[in-house]
């Protein structure tokens, strides 16, 4: 492909993102992109290929924590430049943006890797063009909106991708039973990363577990520890290329087992690109959770001040999960943020999906309800709960629920919050903090 | 009270999407609650039913593929012996796609139309084009005159109970009702059965179907002791049953909140 032809469209592209830009329509993200994917569908392939090392990560949930740890990992290695995509811009088009945007006026892009998250539907669109030479897939849950079969097809599109790029080694969640078949009949090298089975019987996946290929490669977390400010331990042992692995322990800050399924994601993919265990391990330890995902934010009135911890919650897997997290938390101050805007699925029956039971085994001081929906989650926590704590509050606002929580808090307290997509960002207003994106 | 009641979860582990097995959840509960001893089971592919081992059937929807092994198995080793018991008076729930699969006819995501369960009188159709895209939002529908006069005489103090069933619907499919067979309510907000017929669910002697997930059950307690009274009528014809009315303060607030905000 003729390179010259790549600066007349990379400048527009130019044009149009610092256009978009000074009349406040956003930061331009997906625009430039769609418009150039449109009319020039060669651009892709032309600009990815000039970067060495790709590596496609995809799947329901973890794209984003897999991708920015892996960023941090082989960004340790002297002289890596890595390219990634922005959180959540994972179509095609916000993925050619990206590339658009970080390119010289000549269309020149100067990356030793491209770590990109794409969406599960776009992988078999895309895959032959970035022809990634890692492919990983951190798991397939079904959302609460999923119509009838969604899951399926998604898992049939991936295969679809994989079987585009035949060279491609591949890393999936060996626990997840749609994942780790992707691969079965494709000649890919697979590796599987999973959990001992002591914890990876807490996941709720769908299906049953397979018995594990004894002779499939890949990592295993063993000995996991979620310590009391929910950071979380881990050791790995297994087999990469040939080559035994064993790192005795690991942390990551985000909390829980999805993140250590994340990470281990991540350093079998970096280990398959020449980095090391420590490397690794050091480079994990760099990394900070996204939002939503076990930030942060502080409340402060005079002397008192009250953390609230972010768990995002977007799916029955995700909210079984978390609940299973908080089960070592002493005295557990607890806030449920259900909305039912469009982005956190309209129809709440997910609730009743989610395993709200794993609550009995907690430490309650107390749960407080809020959102659109705080009625409904207050039924779902009273089936839930073997022992009666009494009338469940609800507060109808997120704003009341932050003062009545902050009035409850003694200095110091951390308050677990499991919002939805919608009441975590309204949550995350009402505490100044605005949408960040990394 | 000394009574005990057995409730069949059909296919959970094929039909299990949106929330299905809340309905479980609170059927057991509330049966805790008023001190009947409830069993669980679950009869699944494979299983062979048999008569009168069961008080009352829960059905949920699922993925074609999965529905259409359902069709099967159920037509080899279940259909004499659930359909004798729903015959007999057994209560029967399905909803949403477990609605659908109880009829003749039921429609597949292609569009192509399938032989059901047949263990009542209706048929979901393709929809025409008097429907642009699916039915889906939230559902509140008044209860049938002749269910909720019945509904009423289930405690052991005059209650009051609301008319309205609310829930969420989601389905592609049109069902038609057949002969013997009457509407569960009428609707108030959203589609019910058809895009043109404005009620919503059906029933045929205790067989129930309704399109209402969200869970169904959570939020429609007085549905939930409905199905739970006109079990342990018919497994004890001689005793007089009556039901405790529970506190449910959570779920009328959820309920009054549902109609107040989509009714
Ligand atoms: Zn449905």
């Amino acid at each position: 492909m003729n390179q010259l032809l790549l600066i007349p469209i990379v400048a527009f592209a130019k044009l149009l993102t610092l256009a978009l830009r000074a009349s406040g329509r956003g930061s331009g993200t997906a625009l430039p992109g769609y418009l150039v994917g449109r009319y020039f569908p060669f651009v892709l392939e032309a600009l990815i290929s000039q970067i060495p090392t790709v590596v496609a990560i995809t799947g329901t949930n973890g794209k984003t924590t897999s991708q920015t740890m892996l960023s941090a990992m082989i960004s340790q290695v002297p002289g890596v430049k890595v390219l990634r995509n922005k959180a959540g811009a994972n179509l095609s088009q916000g993925i050619l943006s990206e590339l658009l945007k970080q390119s010289n006026a000549l269309g020149h892009l100067d990356f030793t890797h491209a770590v990109l998250e794409v969406e599960e539907a776009t992988l078999p669109r895309i895959a032959a063009l970035l022809q990634p030479s890692i492919i990983a897939v951190t798991n397939l849950y079904r959302d609460q909106l999923d119509a009838y079969g969604e899951i399926d097809r998604t898992e049939k599109l991936i295969r679809d991708g994989i079987a585009q790029c035949p060279t491609a080694a591949v890393v999936v969640n060996g626990d997840d039973p749609r994942t780790a078949r992707l691969t079965q009949g494709l000649g890919n090298a697979t590796y599987f990363v999973s959990l001992a089975p002591e914890y990876a019987r807490f996941l709720p996946y769908e299906g049953k577990l397979n018995p594990r290929d004894v002779n499939g490669q890949g990592l295993e977390a063993t000995q996991i520890h979620i310590n009391e400010d929910l950071t979380t331990d881990f050791a790995i042992q297994g087999q990469m290329n040939g080559g035994a692995v064993q790192i005795p322990q690991a942390r990551t800050v985000s909390p829980g087992f999805f993140h250590v399924y994340n990470a281990l994601t991540a350093i079998a993919i970096a280990n398959l690109l020449g980095v090391d265990g420590d490397t690794a391990v050091t480079g994990l330890k760099t990394f900070k959770p996204a939002f939503g995902r076990g930030e942060i934010l502080v409340q402060q009135q005079g002397s008192k001040q009250v953390n609230y911890r972010l768990l995002l919650v977007k799916n029955p897997a995700s909210f079984s999960l978390s609940l299973e997290l908080l089960r070592n938390i002493p005295n557990l101050k607890l806030i449920l943020a259900i909305n039912d805007n469009t982005a956190d699925g309209k129809d709440v029956s997910w609730l009743w999906d989610s395993e709200l039971e794993r609550l009995n085994q907690a430490n309650i001081d107390w749960i407080l309800c809020t959102g659109i929906r705080a009625k409904d989650m207050a039924v779902r926590l009273k089936y839930a709960l073997d022992a009666s704590p009494g009338p469940i509050p609800t507060a109808e606002s997120i704003r009341q629920a932050i003062d009545l929580s902050f009035e409850k808090a003694h200095s110091g307290d951390t308050v677990f919050v499991l919002p939805t997509y919608t009441a975590m960002l309204e949550f995350r207003k009402l505490m100044g903090k605005t949408l960040d994106v990394v | 009270m000394p009574y005990a009641l057995t409730l069949t979860h059909l296919y959970p582990d094929y039909l299990n999407l949106y929330g299905d097995t809340g309905n479980l959840i609170v059927l057991h509960r509330r049966c805790q609650w008023m001190g009947i001893d409830c069993t669980v089971n679950t009869l699944s592919m494979g299983d062979v039913a048999q008569a009168g081992t069961t008080d009352l059937y829960f059905m949920g929807g699922g993925q074609d593929t999965d529905q259409v092994a359902v069709v099967n198995d159920f037509h080899q080793l279940k259909y004499d012996a659930i359909r004798a018991d729903t015959e007999a008076g057994v209560v029967f729930l399905g909803v949403c796609g477990g609605y659908q699969l109880m009829g003749n006819t039921f429609l597949m995501g292609n569009g192509e139309e399938t032989r059901g369960l047949g263990i009542i009188n209706v048929n979901t159709r393709a929809p025409g084009t008097e429907v642009k895209q699916r039915c889906i939002g939230n559902l509140v529908a008044e209860l049938t005159p002749t269910t909720y006069a019945d509904m009423q005489t289930l405690y052991a103090y005059p209650r009051e109970i609301p008319k309205t069933l609310v829930g969420f619907e989601n389905h592609s499919g049109q069902t038609y009702l057949g002969d013997r067979v009457e509407p569960l309510a009428t609707t108030i907000a959203g589609f019910g059965n058809n895009a043109t017929a404005e009620h919503e669910g059906a029933r045929y002697k205790n067989v129930f179907g309704s399109y209402m997930h969200g869970s169904l059950l959570p939020k429609n307690p007085h549905f939930a002791d409905y199905l739970i009274g006109l079990a342990l009528r018919r497994r004890y014809p001689e005793a007089t049953i009556t039901l405790p009315a529970l506190p449910d303060t959570e779920e009328w607030a959820a309920h009054t909140y549902a109609v107040q905000r989509y009714g």
